[in-house]
């Protein structure tokens, strides 16, 4: 990154109490633009991610070995504050009063039982953004029921088709919306808020349901649905508007190559890359629509040419002929792709405790302001001091008695 | 217009995208602001995309196009003829953000590069969304959906075991980049309206996937192991048939015992044939709810049940019973879900030129002031066309030449 390049959040402050998954991940890609984030955690009540796999060496003791909590918060200070304790809420109004932004992922009311729900946010600090985030609302029917990431995939409609004709369906195999929709969407409401903030000098509420932003990036099932009574079936690893479109076999333990020919031309380019075959020239493959009728033929036929090969030759070969291909890369083979590298997707963060790991930045390369990578996540409690002394200006004899009263623990 | 704090309508957005990248404009259209989609004379090839409303192949009725370009006002041009290029710098001056899916290069060859569009307008931001980036060693091969999941590790994610991975709808790989360059450019628009200094951003979808990773990369840096996807291990993420469809159940995660006690209860209170059996320990233990048995059992005694309700019935007890359990939801569950009708979250627009309605995913998120809203249908192919080239100061007569000259299609 260039030196001295003015980061785009320089002088944004984040009071965050979100855990988990969304929240932090929301946090994150502010935090690597330049806004403060101080992370709010208690040993009583620590982020449960801490305790999430996978742990360095594969070691679970305490709190700090971690890398799924890791890569969720680097570049953040961490402060420890015993939220059951009385004294507590006056250092958290402290720091309200010199942010931008609030976030929290608790159960509806939490905050409230805190006296730090908007209403009274709001009063200590009128340009603040309020940001929630909920399963399904605050309201109706079915606003307490519980879930996770996977329970969200099935409920807004991401697994349905993600299974191939026959078995059940499968998904994502990870909590897809928590990393996705549900962070994109916050980050965006906050933005668009403080982008008004600009005009209005008012902060506001940003309310994010984790159900209705992600049905917002998945809208094709219900559309089809009341538009022409279509259940739209299981995708394998197919698309309506290609063929082939597909995963196939390689040399190598789950090695596979995926391979995607969606124009005639794409797919003249992938027969002279087979070596124009004498199955391929075949009538029943010589038009998208066919090609679709024999799907599983023109597949299998495929996976014969595939199989004895590497897949990251025969991938440079397939795209300098431009035909769409990719290995699928396991998380080894996407660490190691040379184009991840060049981009400096990945950095290795020092850690006091774990030492040097894995990280990736937000996917988002700006030209004149910096995504910055500096610190690893920090220790629970790491910051509790700084950020008392210095953001929030309490004097080190007042430090030293909420310790003794067991406020920043 | 935005002074009251409930719009966008300050912000003018050109969403020169495709297949690639249409929701990051619908995002910045769905708070009002001023949001005009580029596409060639012949159309986006979107608009190709099915399913089609009613079943109808047709350009005006790509459900996929519908969506996504809902909320814009619509001009088609030929980017790539001579006197296109004013007409391109005009929309630029008096815009704050241009999103393209471009192939890298294609718009500078053109005459476009950024510097140029900057020359114009310094405080522009141009957000840039394809494949692979602009820079990086595939940067010029051709990309798509399901490549760039592949080589992001992210297709990989979505198996078990040997399995070969399966895809999820509505090409994710292209929705994640689109989210993030929404995301990047509101980013660089604040960073703009502040400083008067815009920028080039530069979204990909193979390191958009790259944030859908989870714990992978983590697991492979700390532990040397290569994950697969969840749903191997019974009753924790896994997908179970019943009378009408599939659940996704996580009734315990890890170790963690309290978790699957009310699952326990509520399979008693239900009077499940064989249900004691859940209350031995064993189903603590991960390993346990991995092995042969362990999933045979699991199966057995819960689908049995299931299977004798539907998807809903299950959702709705399994959830009084605080078991994390809920449908695995097609499109009719979806219209149909009571939580979801009650928040009006469907939005049912009119469009004349179908001469019927059209059923839209809604609100994602509410504000204190900033209103969300759908907006108009979206453009019939060079609707605004005139429209736009007449705040842009062009004449009639103008107008009529370009069209004629095939450098604009008005609609």
């Amino acid at each position: 990154m260039l030196a001295n390049m003015k980061r785009a959040l320089e002088g944004i402050v984040v009071c965050d109490f979100s855990w988990v998954g969304a929240g932090p991940i929301t946090t994150n890609v502010l935090g690597q633009c330049g806004a403060e984030i101080i992370k709010i955690e208690s040993t009583k009540r620590p982020d449960i991610l801490r305790k999430g796999g996978p742990f360095k060496d594969g070691n679970s003791e305490g709190l700090e070995r971690s890398g799924y909590f890791a890569n969720r918060n680097p570049n953040k200070k961490c402060i420890s504050l015993n939220m059951s304790h009385p004294k507590a809420r006056d250092v958290a109004v402290r720091l309200i009063k010199k942010s931008d932004i609030i976030i929290n992922n608790f159960r509806v009311g939490q905050m409230e039982k805190w006296n730090l729900g908007w209403e009274d946010v709001k009063e200590m600090n009128p340009r603040i953004i309020y940001v929630t985030m909920s399963l399904q609302g605050t309201s109706g029917p079915h606003k307490s029921y519980m879930g996770f990431g996977v329970n969200l995939n099935a409920l807004c409609g991401l697994t349905e088709q993600a299974g191939f004709p026959g078995d059940r369906p499968f998904g994502t195999g990870t909590n897809y919306t928590d990393h996705v929709m549900v962070p994109s969407h916050t980050l965006f409401g906050i933005m668009a808020a403080l982008l008004q903030r600009e005009q209005t000098g008012k902060g506001q509420t940003v309310a994010i349901s984790q159900l209705e932003s992600a049905i917002s990036m998945k809208p094709t099932d219900v559309m089809a649905y009341a538009g022409s009574g279509d259940i739209l079936g299981p995708l394998g690893y197919g698309d309506p508007d290609a063929a082939p479109h597909g995963v196939y076999t390689t040399l190598g333990y789950r090695k596979w190559i995926a391979i995607a020919a969606f124009t005639e031309d794409e797919w003249y380019s992938l027969k002279k890359v087979m070596g124009n075959p004498e199955w391929a020239q075949d009538g029943k493959f010589s038009t998208l629509a066919k090609r679709k009728e024999n799907e599983a033929e023109l597949n299998a036929n495929i996976e014969a040419w595939t199989k004895d090969k590497y897949a990251d030759w025969l991938m440079e070969e397939l795209l300098q002929n431009g035909v769409k291909a990719g290995v699928v890369n396991d998380a080894r083979g996407a660490i190691e792709d040379d184009h991840m590298r060049e981009r400096d997707f990945w950095s290795y963060l020092d850690h006091p405790v774990v030492g040097s790991t894995l990280y990736n930045r937000a996917p988002i390369v700006f030209s004149k302001t910096p995504i910055e990578m500096e610190t690893a996540a920090p220790i629970l409690g790491e910051h509790t001091k700084e950020v008392l002394t210095g953001i929030l200006e309490y004097s080190e004899e007042e430090v030293e008695q909420l310790t003794a009263e067991d406020v920043l623990t | 217009m935005g002074k009251n704090g409930s719009s966008l309508s300050d912000v003018r957005v050109l969403d020169f995208t495709g297949e690639l990248g249409p929701y990051a404009g619908k995002m910045y259209a769905g708070l009002g602001a001023d949001v005009i989609h580029l596409e060639p004379i012949n159309g986006n090839p979107l608009r190709n995309i099915g399913p089609f409303y009613e079943g109808i192949t047709d350009r005006e009725r790509g459900l996929q196009f519908l969506y996504y370009n809902g909320g814009k006002r619509g001009m088609a041009l030929d980017i790539n003829k001579e006197k296109c290029r004013d007409i391109f710098l005009k929309l630029c001056e008096n815009a704050d953000l241009l999103l393209e899916s471009f192939a890298p290069g294609y718009l500078d060859n053109l005459g476009l590069s950024y510097d140029i569009l900057s020359a114009v307008n310094p405080k522009l931001v141009q957000t840039s969304i394809t494949p692979f980036g602009q820079f990086g060693p595939y940067a010029d091969y051709p990309g798509c959906d399901l490549t760039s999941a592949a080589l992001g590790g992210f297709l990989f994610l979505a198996g078990v075991d040997n399995d070969k991975p399966v895809r999820a709808c509505d090409n994710q790989a292209y929705r994640m980049a689109d989210a993030y360059a929404a995301v990047g450019s509101s980013i660089a628009l604040l960073f703009a309206k502040k400083t008067g200094i815009g920028q080039f951003v530069d979204v990909s979808c193979i390191e958009s996937v790259g944030m859908a990773l989870e714990n992978a990369a983590q697991y492979w840096d700390l532990e040397g192991t290569n994950r697969r996807g969840r749903g191997a291990e019974a009753g924790s993420a896994s997908v179970h048939p019943c009378k009408d469809g599939y659940i996704a159940i996580v009734a315990i995660m890890g170790k963690n015992k309290p978790m699957w006690g009310p699952f326990v209860e509520w399979m008693k209170d239900e009077g499940v044939e064989e249900w004691e059996v859940f209350q031995n320990d064993k189903w603590i233990e991960p390993s346990y709810r991995r092995s042969k048995e362990g999933n045979e059992v699991f199966c057995r005694v819960f689908e049995r049940f299931a299977m004798q309700n539907d998807k809903l019935s299950l959702y709705e007890r399994g959830q009084a019973h605080r078991v994390a359990i809920s449908p695995v939801s097609n499109g009719k569950d979806l219209l149909e879900n009571p939580q979801l009708k009650h928040s009006n979250f469907w939005q049912t627009i009119r469009h004349d030129n179908l001469d019927g309605n059209v059923t839209y995913p809604g609100a994602p998120y509410a504000f204190g002031n900033l209103k969300w809203r759908f907006g108009n249908p979206a453009p019939t192919l060079g609707q605004h066309s005139a429209e736009i080239l007449k705040e842009l100061g062009y004449d009639e007569n103008e107008v009529n030449t370009f069209a004629k000259e095939g450098i604009v299609y008005v609609g």
